[in-house]
């Protein structure tokens, strides 16, 4: 069921530069939808019309079926069910401690002090940052920002969570704990929408893959496929991720049977390599 | 992209979030500060002042464990502006020449030990209790939510903006942009010319990242201050009237 649409919307910068010519995306409930391309490309640019903050000059942007307003009161309903978090977590934190900042978004929504205070402590432990909460927000690494940031979005219980490059920044260990929490996200029943140039991200984390270029989505379909389309991706100057690649190889092999899923995690294909060569050479 | 927010923390910040009595609750740290700062005022300044200058630094260095090489960094800029200040009391000039004033000696003996006084109970304040909770503090007091809402902001933005100056500036130093004297000027005039161009910006990606959750002018967030407690009250007061007994029965 689509929850959220692009329909031929297009956008220029002031200086007159296209940034989205007549893009159409639709945003499938429960997804894990990757934006993927190349950087200065207009991906920013797609989720801030997704959730209000620009405003296409031609099309539309549909919420629900619906075509979304522009009022002030349109936008409230809409955000509150389409959360963003900006690239540069610092954008996004202003208040003296972790706690008070993840408040400010329930608050916004009319809460009172005992549910907004519900909100914020569930919020601050699904993103496992409960011990941060009395730690003020210019005092904490880039990935704890990064998770206040995203708390603060989920604080207010979107149907959706735009997330700018969700990585950018991070080291590998704030990366994969990340990765993790967001798993849990889409587990408990969060669409989500990022943006990435990563391949590996994208095919680590999504379920569908729109690929971005050109201020238009040249593709759109399941990760494996997209990811897979080595023509499409290099007109978008990416490449195949190497787990992928590696993961159809294996299962043209034969190592792996035809209804079984491709390793999305390097560890996977490691136990799929040791699984195989366990049972001696397999030249097929 | 923590924007080296542990390089641009300044000591002082961070000794307010991290000392001993940090969730002491702000009127029972202020009524101590100004409680002996007025005795400091009020009273002769010997020995009421030499006593609050003593009290509040033990306060800071003992209670609150403030480190001493902080609180001497924070006392030492404005205690040589007082003691060259009051320089001008101790001189006089009588049509022939400078000569040393007796009545200006005392009067600056007493100058000097009520500012330091003075010091001590603002450093006090100023390095057991974060600035965010002195704003807030202001906002109870009746200040407008608007003036407190961009003084926070601007306390935030000091850190980022700070250290996105810390960063061009090590730019240029690698590209050799400090090797003259003339060329440190030079580079000087283009950090701050782009830096006022990226506080726009992030200025702007700030209201796109508020109006995100829902912000509509207000800046409200749920904030429980720590429960007064009587007994620390008491202690206070009972600590200024010993002090003040003291400054008076030993005048």
């Amino acid at each position: 069921m689509t929850i959220l649409e692009a329909d031929a919307v297009s956008y220029a910068f002031p200086g007159g530069i296209a940034a989205l010519s007549e893009l159409s995306l639709t945003i499938r409930r429960g997804r894990r939808l990757a934006i993927l391309g190349p950087n200065g490309a207009g991906k920013t640019t797609l989720l801030l019309h997704l959730n209000g903050t620009l405003r296409p000059h031609s099309g539309r942007v549909l919420l629900n079926g619906t075509p979304a307003g522009y009022s002030r009161a349109r936008l409230t309903a809409w955000r509150r069910r389409v959360g963003l978090v900006l690239q540069d977590a610092d954008d996004q934190l202003f208040a003296a401690s972790v706690f008070e900042d993840v408040s400010f978004g329930p608050l916004n929504l009319g809460l009172d002090a005992p549910q907004a205070r519900e909100r914020v402590n569930a919020a601050l432990a699904a993103l496992r940052i409960g011990g941060l909460a009395d730690r003020p927000t210019h005092m904490l690494s880039g990935g704890e920002k990064k998770r206040v940031a995203i708390a603060g979005a989920l604080a207010m219980r979107p149907d959706v969570l735009l997330l700018d490059e969700p990585s950018a920044g991070l080291d590998h260990a704030a990366c994969a704990d990340l990765l993790s929490v967001l798993r849990d996200l889409s587990a408990g029943g969060t669409t989500l929408v990022f943006t990435t140039h990563d391949v590996d991200l994208a095919y680590s984390l999504a379920d569908e893959v729109a690929l971005f270029n050109g201020g238009r989505v040249i593709v759109h379909g399941p990760a494996e496929s997209v990811l897979a389309d080595g023509e499409a991706l290099a007109a978008a100057h990416l490449h195949p991720p190497l787990l992928l690649e590696l993961g159809l190889k294996a299962r043209a092999f034969g190592w792996l049977a035809a209804g079984e899923p491709l390793p999305r995690k390097p560890r996977d294909m490691l136990d799929l390599l040791d699984s195989v060569g366990g049972r001696g050479p397999a030249r097929g | 992209m923590a924007r080296g927010s542990a390089m641009t923390m300044s000591p002082v910040d961070r000794v307010a979030h991290l000392n001993r009595w940090r969730h002491r609750p702000l009127p029972e740290k202020s009524l101590l500060t100004f409680g002996m700062l007025g005795l400091a005022i009020s009273l002769p300044p010997f020995p009421a002042a030499v006593l609050v200058g003593a009290a509040m630094t033990m306060a800071a260095l003992v209670g609150a464990r403030v480190p001493v090489r902080v609180w001497l960094g924070c006392a030492l800029a404005p205690a040589g502006f007082m003691l060259t200040g009051a320089m001008a009391l101790v001189v006089q000039f009588d049509g022939h020449g400078f000569s040393l004033s007796p009545a200006g000696l005392a009067a600056a003996g007493g100058l000097i030990a009520r500012s330091l006084a003075g010091l001590a109970c603002l450093l006090f304040l100023a390095l057991t209790t974060p600035a965010t909770d002195l704003m807030a503090g202001l906002r109870r007091l009746g200040v407008p939510a608007e003036i407190v809402e961009i003084a926070l902001l601007m306390y935030r933005f000091i850190f980022l903006i700070a250290g996105e100056a810390m960063a061009m500036d090590a730019a240029q130093a690698a590209r050799l942009g400090h090797a003259t004297h003339w060329r440190r000027l030079r580079s000087l005039g283009l950090l701050l010319a782009s830096l006022l161009p990226r506080a726009f910006d992030r200025a702007r990606r700030l209201e796109t990242g508020l109006a995100a959750r829902g912000w509509e002018g207000e800046m409200r967030v749920l904030r429980d201050p720590p429960a007064l407690s009587y007994p620390v009250l008491a202690l206070v007061v009972a600590a200024e009237l010993l002090t003040a007994a003291a400054g008076i029965w030993l005048s």
